[in-house]
């Protein structure tokens, strides 16, 4: 079970995500192309500019506006991103059986992160419970999304812990990862994919088209 | 995922009522089938995919804002009442929810772009607002009195059904009028080769006639080479943009371009109006295949700036007391002019109070996007769905608020009468021509 | 059809008057216009409070009025103003107002020849087209008049007008139709939406315009019938220059620009945008403006669109008098440009007016604006004196001469210089 999980579906999972993300964003191009003006309406000096301030924490004036809400995103987004990657477990088993290595994060600091994605986690589903705007919007498939990126990190963080069952902490957390790479391209986690693109869009089009800024 | 709850007072519309009485479901899958495949595309989709359900867009809205926060009114519920089903449902739905749909589309979303501006994929609601209201006019779901001024435009190619004689004869009157300030000044019409074209929307004419007069004074005070068309083309204003009926829509702008080509002027300069301008620089040269419009098109905000800046026009005597203004969003947040706007109110009043949240981030007025012209029957709804704007000019301590657009003017007008805010509403050239100066060779020889 | 043979092509300079007196003369001078033959400048003037006059040449019309306005020259040289007396309008022709009087007049027009002199006017709040002081009989008192065409002739006007009232917020009664096309008087047994893009065949005999059949729903309409086919959306319709049966138009279908003709598309090739569809002078050719792609702008003859885009707008092409070559003024990154077959003649100017080709086609003759200043340009490259004022040159009917008529220091000078010469 755990070489087929760590073995085989590892590459299902990488192609998967990297093949089906590749199509999704193919496919958007070519579809946005059906409407004449999207692209002669792009820029990239504002696509940067609107990228620039949303991807900077309290670079634009609505961040400001929320800062515990923009602490946490970020907090979360970017724990989300960089702690399964420079993970020291993680990098030595592309070693293995790759040969390839890179940068490593300390154990403690990815663990920190960790709880902090599981907090993030609380925090949307906290927002998605309480606030009415977002309760008003919520479907099955939010908390189903909300889930599959919650699991790898609450069974890593067991996992590395060893807190029970380790083994089957460990094929379960493998699973979840790959459930959520497969997920990526195929639900709504590809906003991921897509938030540079919707993001470069807007900003064209405020600032390129309309003269004026988006953030 | 569970129906909003909707709590709204009745109103009754009788081109709406009708409409949902006699639309059948193959019409309405027909038509919702057709915009979607050939007018959307891979940017709708998108929009829809990518949509994270995180509610941020929701404090932009000052129709939620004022409703104390009814989620019925966030911008993402508004998407999910409307676009969302439609396409979940691909167009299996009944006369009921189109004249729903209309209602979000028409008379609650200023399409202002605002939530745009908020949301953190930069999801352009006001965009998908658009492509609802599209559908509903293709199935003739158009409040009433927004049909009627879009017919209006269709017949007569301006907002006010203006007949060709009433509209000369109004200029050849307001010329006279402009000549009891500046006896030499003159409105030139149909001048081929002037610098300027300069144009204004259907009510100026009909309701707002002094307006021709003051633009008069300003051209002979700041020495301008400029004309006004005689025909057709002359009314810059698109209501046929907002019910989504962009045929006539092009018809209204193609006109109103090519006038300007015919005249051969420099450039357009129009009077103090937002969705014009969005109209005239924007959504109509995008239809017609036009990156930006063949001849350049200059707002008036754009234009008194230059004329105050360069000196062409000085200021006498500054406008006393407190002014504020209103940042109309289709000049300011979607065009820029937020720097240029404070520049003139500063060069013409003693105390110019700016409004917070200013600029681009300014709340619309809540009567742009065609939802002042639903008319009469939406009007208490409109009022009350900007409470915040009525806090937000409350706060400034002004005793007058400038609006640089004819929709802001009648909608701030309406909410300032509604609150009871005892404050004047102008606009920016009756300050103007107040505080400009009159050099001594153009003023009337006393008797 | 005009005699400009008649014209004098002799004389090679003339100085017809200096309008420079005229700002000493008068308390306000306007913009200046010429008769068609280059021999007489007017302007209007004011001569006092409330009282105007026309400025002809050296000398002014006998009687001022309380207000001009519109003065244009007729093809044969009468020049018509409109003017009022007492508060009401008219048409005055060489200074003598017509009798009758109007509510309100507007809109001259005239038949080729300059025999017919034509305007919308409205008496006792009914509307009508009136011609040569004469206003043509309608059965249906006409609530408003969009706009008129005159055949060549002058014997055949056509006006888009409103033939039945129309309450306010009345949406179903304007879905019902309105509005009709009136022909010398009679209106059309059918009524339209809305009516768009009048046009009359080169005999006089058919007239064709755009209707809308519904909201989103158009059509071209050919004496009063409409065509079966029906388009999303229509521009304006042109006849066949010797076939008035034969009508083209653009329609769009499915988000696409395509050419039809009588109905059937004759261009397979569909553009994000079709304007200004020009027959050639024998009618065996059509050019159109197009837009092959979002915001670049070419001509397309007969449905081949050339290789070299423009990417502001273009105006309406035009052939050479064999039809062999098509010109046309193109806007690009803020320059008007000339372009003949798809090449660039020249430099880029503020401002390019309608070109005429020479007769043999081989040059291309217009007025530009280059720094406030006007000159003619041939083949793109500016030609002799720079004018304050100038006019569109014209060529003589054997194609030796142009005639070039403009302002220099205030001075109006007449110019005929061969066409070899320049
Ligand atoms: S009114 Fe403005 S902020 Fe509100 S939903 Fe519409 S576009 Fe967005
Ligand atoms: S802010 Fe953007 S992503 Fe969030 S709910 Fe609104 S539209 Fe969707
Ligand atoms: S009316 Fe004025 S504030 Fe309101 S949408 Fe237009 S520009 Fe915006």
């Amino acid at each position: 079970m755990y070489e087929f999980v760590s073995g085989p579906l590892v590459w299902i999972a990488f192609i998967v995500f990297i093949g089906g993300s590749l199509y999704r964003i193919y496919n958007m191009l070519s579809s946005s192309k059906k409407e004449k003006v999207v692209f002669p309406h792009m820029s990239l000096k504002h696509s940067v500019a609107s990228l620039i301030h949303w991807t900077i924490p309290f670079n634009n004036q609505y961040m400001r506006q929320r800062p515990i809400f923009t602490i946490i995103s970020f907090a979360f987004h970017i724990c989300l991103i960089i702690a399964p990657i420079f993970l020291l477990a993680h990098v030595i088993l592309w070693d293995e059986s790759w040969n390839m290595s890179w940068l490593t994060i300390p154990d403690a600091v990815t663990d920190g992160m960790t709880i902090m994605v599981i907090i993030g986690c609380i925090f949307f589903l906290y927002r998605r419970l309480t606030d009415p705007v977002v309760q008003n919007v919520t479907d099955s498939s939010d908390y189903l999304l909300l889930a599959i990126t919650a699991l790898p990190f609450i069974t890593g963080f067991i996992a590395y812990h060893q807190l029970f069952a380790y083994k089957a902490i460990l094929i379960i957390h493998i699973l979840a990862g790959e459930i959520m790479l497969i997920a990526i391209p195929f639900t709504r986690l590809s906003h991921m994919l897509f938030f540079v693109f919707t993001r470069a869009y807007f900003g064209s089009e405020q600032g390129h088209v309309k003269n004026s800024k988006d953030w | 995922m569970k129906p909003t709850i909707v709590k709204r007072d009745l109103v009754v519309d009788t081109a709406l009522d009708q409409c949902a009485a006699k639309l059948t479901p193959e019409q309405i899958e027909k038509v919702v089938n057709e915009v979607i495949d050939n007018e959307t595309g891979g940017r709708l989709q998108t929009y829809v995919n990518t949509c994270i359900h995180c509610g941020l867009c929701a404090e932009a809205c000052q129709w939620y804002l004022s409703h104390d926060k009814d989620v019925s009114y966030a911008p993402v519920t508004k998407v999910k009442d409307t676009i969302w089903v439609l396409l979940e449902k691909k167009g299996k739905v009944d006369g009921a929810f189109i004249k729903r749909c209309s209602e979000i589309a028409h008379t609650e979303c200023n399409v202002c772009r605002r939530c745009g501006m908020y949301c953190p994929f930069g999801i352009d609601i006001a965009y998908m607002m658009l492509v609802v209201r599209r559908i509903c006019a293709k199935l003739e779901m158009v409040p009433l009195y927004l049909q009627d001024t879009v017919h209006s435009h269709a017949a007569t190619m301006n907002q006010m059904w203006v007949k060709p004689d009433e509209w000369i004869d109004t200029l050849q009157w307001q010329e006279e009028e402009g000549q009891g300030y500046v006896p030499s000044a003159r409105l030139p019409l149909e001048k081929e080769g002037a610098e300027i074209m300069y144009s204004v929307i259907g009510p100026e004419p009909k309701f707002l006639a002094q307006l021709l007069g003051n633009i008069t004074v300003i051209m002979k005070v700041a020495g301008l080479d400029w004309t006004m068309p005689a025909t057709a083309g002359w009314d810059n204003s698109n209501m046929a943009m907002y019910s989504g009926d962009f045929e006539i829509m092009a018809r209204v702008e193609r006109l109103h371009h090519e006038t300007a080509q015919r005249l051969k002027v420099k450039k357009i300069v129009m009077g103090e109006c937002g969705h014009a301008f969005r109209g005239a620089e924007y959504d109509g040269p995008t239809w017609m295949g036009w990156m930006k419009p063949p001849i350049p098109i200059v707002h008036a905000i754009s234009f008194y700036y230059d004329l105050i800046k360069s000196g062409r026009i000085k200021i006498a005597k500054k406008a006393e007391g407190p002014i504020t203004v209103q940042d109309p969003c289709n000049v300011v947040r979607n065009a820029g002019l937020g720097t240029q706007l404070r520049y003139i109110m500063n060069a013409v009043c003693e105390e110019f109070v700016d409004v917070t949240p200013n600029g681009r981030h300014n709340y619309c007025c809540n009567a742009g996007g065609g939802v002042i012209n639903v008319g009469p029957p939406w009007k208490k709804k409109r009022v009350q769905g900007n409470r915040v704007k009525a806090e937000q000019m409350k706060r400034t301590g002004a005793h007058t608020i400038v609006t640089p657009c004819h929709n802001c003017h009648s909608g701030i007008e309406d909410i300032v009468d509604y609150y009871k805010l005892g404050m004047h509403v102008k606009f920016f050239s009756d300050i103007l021509i107040e505080a400009m100066e009159i050099p001594e060779h153009l003023k009337p020889k006393e008797e | 059809m005009l005699k400009i043979e008649s014209w004098d092509w002799e004389s090679k300079e003339k100085m017809l008057a200096d309008t420079a007196k005229w700002k000493d003369k008068f308390e306000d001078v306007w913009e200046p216009y010429i008769s068609p033959d280059g021999e007489k400048i007017a302007s209007i003037v004011k001569v006092g409070e409330g009282e105007f006059n026309i400025a002809v040449n050296e000398g002014t019309w006998e009687e001022p009025f309380e207000k001009i306005w519109y003065s244009r020259f007729s093809p044969d040289s009468r020049l018509t103003a409109l003017i009022t007396k007492d508060m009401e309008w008219t048409m005055a022709v060489d200074g003598k107002p017509w009798e009758q009087m109007y509510e309100y007049i507007w809109d001259t027009k005239f038949s080729d020849d300059g025999k017919v002199i034509a305007a919308t006017t409205k008496l006792d709040s009914v509307y009508g087209i009136t011609v040569n002081e004469k206003t043509l009989e309608c059965p249906v008192n006409l609530e408003s008049i969009a706009s008129y065409a005159i055949s060549s002739d002058g014997k055949t006007l056509a006006a888009i007008a409103q033939t039945l009232p129309l309450g306010q917020a009345d949406l179903d009664g304007f879905l019902k139709g309105t509005w009709s096309v009136v022909v010398n008087g009679k209106p059309w047994k059918d009524n339209f939406v809305d009516i768009y893009g009048l046009a009359i065949s080169n005999d006089g005999k058919n007239v064709a315009a755009e209707y809308r059949a519904a909201i989103c729903e158009y059509g071209i309409v050919v004496n009063g019938k409409p065509w079966n086919e029906k388009f999303g959306c229509t521009w304006e319709p042109v006849f066949h220059p010797n076939n008035s049966n034969e009508i083209t138009t653009p329609v769009r279908q499915a988000g696409q620009w395509f050419l039809a003709t009588n109905g059937r598309i004759v261009w397979d090739k569909g553009f994000v945008s079709l304007l200004y569809q020009t027959y050639s002078p024998d009618g065996n050719n059509i050019a159109a403006t197009v837009a092959p792609q979002f915001a670049k702008w070419t001509v397309a003859v007969n449905g081949q669109p050339w290789a070299a885009t423009f990417n502001e707008c273009l105006l309406q092409p035009c052939f050479s008098p064999d039809g062999r070559k098509v010109a046309v003024i193109a806007k690009d990154s803020g320059k008007w440009l000339l372009v003949v077959d798809g090449t660039v003649l020249g430099e880029g100017y503020d401002n390019i007016w309608q070109p005429v080709f020479s007769p043999g086609g081989d040059k291309v003759i217009c007025k530009v604006e280059k720094n406030g200043k006007y000159a003619v340009a041939v083949n793109g490259k500016i030609c002799g004196n720079t004018y304050e004022a100038l006019w569109n040159p014209v060529v003589s009917p054997d194609g030796t001469r142009v005639m070039i008529c403009g302002v220099e220091d205030g001075k109006y000078y007449r110019k005929v210089v061969p066409l070899s010469d320049i």
